[in-house]
């Protein structure tokens, strides 16, 4: 994944630098065709003035074969040399490369040359001038080192654009995304975007705020229905179980009736604990606890412990203790119960018979373990009816509600398996 | 005794009556706030089951009504809201309890029966059942003038029982007795049965008849 601003800045440097590698040739051979008709004509000049001077001054047939003599030593890239007049007497221009005595390198250097003839006291001398010009090879590597160094000006320049433009133009796109992230429609969302002066992004906030303005009402009524439904089923459940109340006071049940009337009551149990759970959820969804109480935890826990004495002896449970120091936390009385019955009979229930349950207190949080056998999946262990079948005389909402709670609060509560224990942890 | 039932489900309401009838209650129902007034300023209850929820009203109103008329009949709020709150408001108003709905039958004879004891024999609350002797107050127990050491929670059994008495009451109900919401989030009621038979033994030691005798399947019953 790449950001948003990086995908056009990849681009439009992969195309700086192809058209940038492009222009190198291009502009090699536009200089050099400069550098090459500028030297023609600079050996033209060269020959006109010869030429001119050598008329001007008059010299003698005598005269000029001196001259001509002490030039070749003097000047030996500029020659003239008599020739018959009948000769060839066309220009022509060439290029040579040879290694030149006079540079402090040895090495080949490129002429252009002009070869010409010039006519003086009626005979022709041929004329030949050459002219160092810069090689191929260095006008390519020097405009080749000039264009990377501008690629390179180029690319930190689209980088500090884009930072700013990101900064800038984009603030808003991220300040969205920001609020986006951290939105959870159980938390009192807040569905409100700063302003932009750019058309997407106020199309953008726009619709997002109607889209979270439908979710939280789908939400709401969602949560208000869970409340309605689990509501009306409480009193047709409250029917069932007086009526079943009333059969097991017939006086000429037989044993199967009986049997079966126990397996009913054993359902409609299961049931009411559902529903009475389902409510419970909603309602600390629906904020209906207050909480304005300073409870001390240690207390609260031994009062759990002493009304669930009973189950941990009946399943010979051996439970230990280890507490740090006290404990206060402003919170709900009733819902902080709820959340160590909740952790407190998951232990019950899931954990072997004659098994270890180990309760650990500390000032900014408590834990609560069993023995067990293997890891459970700590992704889904506190959703909603996520126990596996082999456990199905929970309710499947006891740690869907602990996490509630603990959220309602801002308490962290986790799980781990650690030295064949399930340890369920609460950090306020 | 004549309890008024103050409910608008019918079925749940002649549920209550057919229980708590049979034995020295009177049942009358009421099924919406309107009946219920006239009843109340007509007669006079020992004990009044209220529904909170009542078309014409809220039960709360109608317990208002009752302490403003300084009615002293006993007042059990049965409701299905199950709200903490309600139920801080309904004892504050001047309930005398508060019972959510579903509840086991049992569980609401053995709470008519404590309140309607505790208006009637303000001084010397005692139960006398044969040689049985029940102190309310010290919740103390004695068979034929030899006191028994209960457990708290043997004691919170007996009373059921003695509220429930020619009543088969079923294990749930025992165990919700005991451990209140608690019992609802468990299965397992294997310990109620430690309890019954542990009192069933200190009563048989201090020469008690074997009043309680046990149900197969389904719970126990108290004969009286």
């Amino acid at each position: 994944m790449s950001k948003l601003l990086n995908r056009p800045l990849k681009m439009f440097t992969w195309f700086a630098m192809l058209l940038l590698a492009c222009s190198i040739p291009v502009y090699y051979l536009a200089i050099d065709q400069i550098w090459i008709s500028e030297l023609d004509e600079h050996n033209y000049i060269i020959k006109h003035r010869i030429e001119q001077k050598l008329r001007e001054s008059e010299f003698s047939d005598s005269e000029i074969e001196n001259v001509v003599r002490l030039w070749s030593v003097i000047e030996p890239e500029t020659e003239l040399v008599p020739v018959l007049a009948n000769a060839s007497q066309n220009d022509s221009l060439y290029e040579v490369t040879r290694i030149t005595d006079f540079d402090d390198e040895i090495e080949t250097d490129r002429f252009r040359g002009l070869r010409s003839y010039i006519h003086v006291n009626e005979k022709t001398y041929r004329f030949t001038t050459e002219t160092n010009v810069e090689e191929a090879d260095e006008t390519l590597a020097a405009i080749a080192a000039v264009t990377v160094l501008f690629f390179i000006l180029l690319l930190l320049g689209f980088i500090l654009l884009n930072r700013r433009i990101s900064k800038q133009i984009w603030k808003p796109f991220y300040l969205t995304l920001d609020k986006l992230s951290t939105f959870d429609l159980n938390k009192n969302p807040n569905s409100d975007f700063e302003t932009s002066d750019i058309e997407e992004f106020a199309q953008l906030n726009q619709e997002l705020e109607k889209l979270i303005l439908r979710s939280v009402s789908t939400f709401n009524q969602q949560k208000e229905f869970i409340e309605n439904a689990s509501h009306e089923l409480q009193t047709p459940l409250a029917v069932l179980r007086s009526k079943l109340e009333l059969l097991i006071q017939g006086q000429n049940l037989t044993k199967e009736q009986l049997e079966l009337i126990a397996g009913i009551n054993t359902s409609l149990s299961r049931l009411s604990r559902i529903n009475k759970n389902i409510l419970l959820l909603a309602k600390i969804d629906n904020h209906q606890f207050s909480d304005s109480e300073q409870v001390d935890v240690t207390a609260c826990l031994e009062e759990c412990l002493q009304l669930l004495d009973d189950h941990f002896s009946s399943k010979r449970l051996t439970v230990e203790r280890a507490t740090e120091a006290e404990c206060l936390q402003t919170c709900n009385r009733s819902l902080l119960e709820m959340l160590f019955n909740n952790l407190l009979v998951n232990a019950i229930v899931h954990g072997a018979e004659q098994g270890l349950v180990k309760i650990e207190t500390r000032p900014d949080g408590f834990s609560v373990s069993n023995s067990g056998m293997e890891q459970l999946d700590s992704e889904t262990i506190f959703n909603r009816f996520s126990t596996t079948a082999s456990s199905a005389n929970g309710s499947g909402l006891g740690l869907a509600i602990s996490k509630q709670v603990c959220e309602r609060y801002g308490w962290e509560i986790a799980y781990r398996f650690e030295n064949g224990l399930h340890v369920f942890s609460v950090d306020f | 005794m004549k309890i008024l039932i103050v409910e608008d489900e019918h079925e749940l309401a002649s549920d209550m009556v057919k229980y708590l009838s049979g034995e020295q209650y009177v049942c009358e129902v009421a099924s919406d706030f309107e009946s219920a007034i006239e009843r109340i300023d007509l007669y006079h209850y020992d004990c009044i089951l209220l529904d909170l929820m009542l078309p014409g009203g809220s039960g709360l109103q109608l317990l208002e009504y009752l302490r403003k008329e300084n009615k002293q009949d006993g007042v059990i709020i049965i409701s299905a809201k199950n709200s903490i709150e309600d139920k801080v408001v309904g004892l504050k108003i001047g309930a005398d309890d508060y019972l959510a709905k579903p509840f086991h039958l049992s569980e609401l004879s053995a709470r008519i029966f404590s309140i309607i004891r505790r208006k009637k024999f303000d001084t010397a609350n005692v139960i006398e059942q044969n040689e049985l002797n029940v102190d309310m107050d010290a919740r103390s127990v004695s068979v034929a003038g030899n006191p028994i050491n209960l457990t708290k929670k043997e004691f919170d059994l007996l009373l059921l029982f003695l509220g429930n008495k020619n009543k088969v009451i079923s294990k749930n109900a025992l165990a919700e007795h005991l451990s209140g919401d608690l019992a609802d989030m468990m299965d397992n009621h294997d310990f109620v049965y430690a309890h019954v038979k542990n009192l069933k033994k200190k009563l048989t030691e201090a020469n008690y008849g074997n009043y309680l005798t046990t149900i197969y399947g389904t719970g126990y019953k108290w004969r009286a």
